[in-house]
């Protein structure tokens, strides 16, 4: 399978729009390029010590790859229902029951990006009055990450209400495919041929 | 409405949405947007704070510890860890279970995550188990109780976050961790052997064998030599020593021993992407919830509360923490519980004269338990999940564990010279300790 294909979450698959499918690759793909320049930034930043050059501006550029991250994941994470969760009432529910508790889930997740979006926004609009060291670059370039991630959640979000209303949030689902683990018996085997002499 | 009400309706929102099935950073900014509206807070400050809370230096540690442990798994390198365990403790009455303890005392060296630990032992030491005649209760029980150690000992990820926030040295959290680790590590061996099932009978391991497992084992065994070393030279900080330890892997490791998984290092690195975001937005959220807990003064409430009945005694000031811990532990994540309430510890720490260190240590224990205990014991669901019991179930098998629990925390508040005997002989800056004048040693607080 090509990671693209694995990038992709195939579960509830009946909340999800196809289209949006390309969305949550390129996020996942934004993720995985954050992820690695920061650890590429801080790698420099080792380097750049030991050798006595420090690049000063490297931890700068760190925590912004750092903070869109997060935000930019848990957007996506909400595609994925990949987020902490305290339990699943719904998921023991079925009928009429099971579609108001889904709802009234999407809709405090609706108002909480809203906040992020409009409150986020003011705080990016404050943003251009301070200015980050040692480029000067205002620290709006990093408070916009969190209405990005509002927008993101938001429409993520309202796709899992459409289609959940449309179709029903109560789906089978078949069983998750496991990573390929030997387990530990497997490789006792084989160790102990191997220690035969 | 009376602060003492809002914080009440912050809490109901809170924990009415999280148990509803509304993410917990969700349920958590839900809860504070309430707070705040009532309180007459501005709502943007409230995002600021959501900010403030992932934007440390120290946390970006996680990242990378999450990254070891995702490269760790999925290259399966940590079968040849399984199976250094094996022919180390697989002979002994027990069989497959002391195996277990002995694979997550060395597999939490690397992962510092309990969910990872959780996952990893019940792919690889799971079926095994169960074939060997294991009750699918038991297996999820000691492989749930078993993962708990990786919240104390390095690199813990609970330990970054509870040293970040509360401005305690995380290396010598990482070391204190080491003592209560360990007890429970031998705590849970030694309960398999007279108490667990007694497994399927093997031949102790020729040392040959033991040679070859640990030769097999090597070099992901250098991961925890890195970080520690790392950390305990000085020469690195944890988030530095993380990016070594993710080098190592990509550079060493896998190459020598996966080449194959070389083209999915890509996605390892998407995957750990998204998945370090997950604890961290709720670190944010938690940030937000716990400065309107101080704002509201709800923890100089509880904390009066506390002193009120403890007095200046810091045996029995810790006490009563753990056991509030205890109880918010089994509805919320050990995360967000740390966040939110290191003000009210902050405050008990100064009021009771308590090291830094051994009442972080002594509450990461708490929290590790916590994740044990119903409604919510986080790992001993996944561990049911995955070994396919119902919780209850296994419940049942996990409640005679609780005793080695029980124990390492009551010997952790009491016997704090033990607790914080290693991070004193390592760094002793790190437990309040500073250099005699005479520049021979270190003069350290009793």
């Amino acid at each position: 399978m090509a990671i693209a294909d694995k990038l992709v979450l195939q579960r509830q698959r009946h909340l999800k729009w196809q289209s949006f499918d390309k969305l949550e690759l390129a996020l996942m793909i934004v993720c995985g390029v954050l992820c690695f320049g920061f650890s590429l930034f801080v790698t420099c930043d080792i380097v750049t010590r030991t050798i006595g050059h420090p690049w000063l501006w490297l931890q700068e550029a760190t925590s912004t790859l750092f903070i869109y991250a997060i935000f930019i994941g848990s957007a996506v994470a909400t595609r994925r229902n990949d987020h902490l969760y305290l339990t699943a009432i719904s998921e023991a529910m079925h009928g009429t029951p099971r579609l108001i508790v889904e709802i009234i889930i999407r809709i405090a997740v609706l108002g909480v990006a809203f906040c992020l979006i409009w409150f986020g926004y003011l705080n990016y609009l404050r943003g251009f009055g301070s200015f980050r060291l040692p480029s000067g670059t205002p620290i709006a370039s990093l408070y916009a990450a969190i209405p990005l991630s509002g927008v993101l959640i938001a429409l993520f979000t309202v796709e899992q209400l459409v289609n959940g209303v449309r179709n029903g949030f109560d789906h089978p689902e078949p069983p998750e495919i496991d990573r390929d683990m030997p387990s530990v018996d497997a490789t006792v085997a084989r160790a102990v041929t191997r220690a035969q002499p | 409405m009376s602060p003492p009400l809002i914080l009440g309706v912050m809490t109901f929102c809170f924990l009415f949405f999280g148990y509803l099935g509304v993410p917990v950073p969700f349920s958590l900014m839900a809860g504070v947007f309430v707070g705040a509206i009532l309180a007459d807070v501005s709502l943007a400050a409230i995002i600021q704070k959501v900010f403030d809370g992932v934007d440390s230096e120290a946390l970006l540690a996680i990242p990378f510890f999450l990254l070891v442990g995702e490269l760790m798994s999925s290259a399966n390198v940590v079968v040849r860890i399984a199976n250094l365990s094996l022919s180390l403790v697989g002979h002994i009455r027990g069989g497959l279970s002391q195996v277990v303890v002995v694979f997550s005392m060395f597999f939490s060296e690397m992962s510092g995550s309990t969910t990872a630990d959780v996952a990893v032992m019940s792919r690889a030491l799971g079926g095994p188990m169960k074939r060997e005649g294991y009750s699918p209760a038991f297996i999820a029980a000691i492989i749930a109780s078993a993962s708990t150690i990786a919240a104390l000992v390095p690199p813990s990820i609970t330990a970054v976050v509870y040293g970040a926030v509360g401005n305690v040295s995380i290396a010598g959290l990482f070391m204190a961790g080491v003592v209560p680790g360990l007890m429970i590590g031998f705590g849970l061996m030694i309960y398999c052997y007279f108490f667990g099932p007694s497994g399927m009978q093997k031949p102790r391991a020729p040392l040959r064998q033991v040679v070859f497992a640990a030769g097999d084992a090597a070099l992901p065994l250098m991961i925890p030599v890195i970080l520690l070393g790392g950390i305990l030279t000085g020469y690195f900080t944890p988030t530095e020593a993380g990016v070594v330890a993710v080098i190592w892997i990509i550079v060493v490791v896998i190459p020598a021993l996966n080449r194959g998984h070389i083209k999915n290092i890509p996605y390892d690195f998407c995957l750990a992407g998204l998945i370090f975001s997950l604890p961290l937005i709720t670190i944010g959220a938690a940030n937000a919830f716990g400065w309107m807990l101080a704002y509201l003064h709800g923890a100089s409430v509880i904390a009066d509360w506390i002193v009120s009945l403890a007095g200046n005694d810091p045996h029995l000031m810790m006490l009563l923490l753990v056991l509030l811990f205890t109880v918010v532990g089994d509805f919320i994540e050990p995360v967000p519980t740390i966040i939110i309430f290191m003000p009210l510890v902050n405050t008990l720490t100064q009021a009771g004269d308590i090291n830094g260190v051994h009442m972080g240590v002594v509450l990461i224990a708490t929290l590790a338990f916590g994740l044990i205990t119903p409604p919510y014991g986080l790992v001993l669901l996944m561990a049911s999940k995955f070994v396919g019991v119902s919780f209850s179930k296994a419940l049942r098998a996990a409640l005679p564990i609780y005793v080695v629990f029980l124990v390492t925390i009551t010997f952790t508040i009491y016997f704090p010279k033990v607790v914080l005997w290693l991070p004193k002989q390592v760094i002793p800056e790190s437990v309040g300790c500073f250099k005699a004048p005479g520049g021979t040693g270190y003069i350290c607080p009793n």
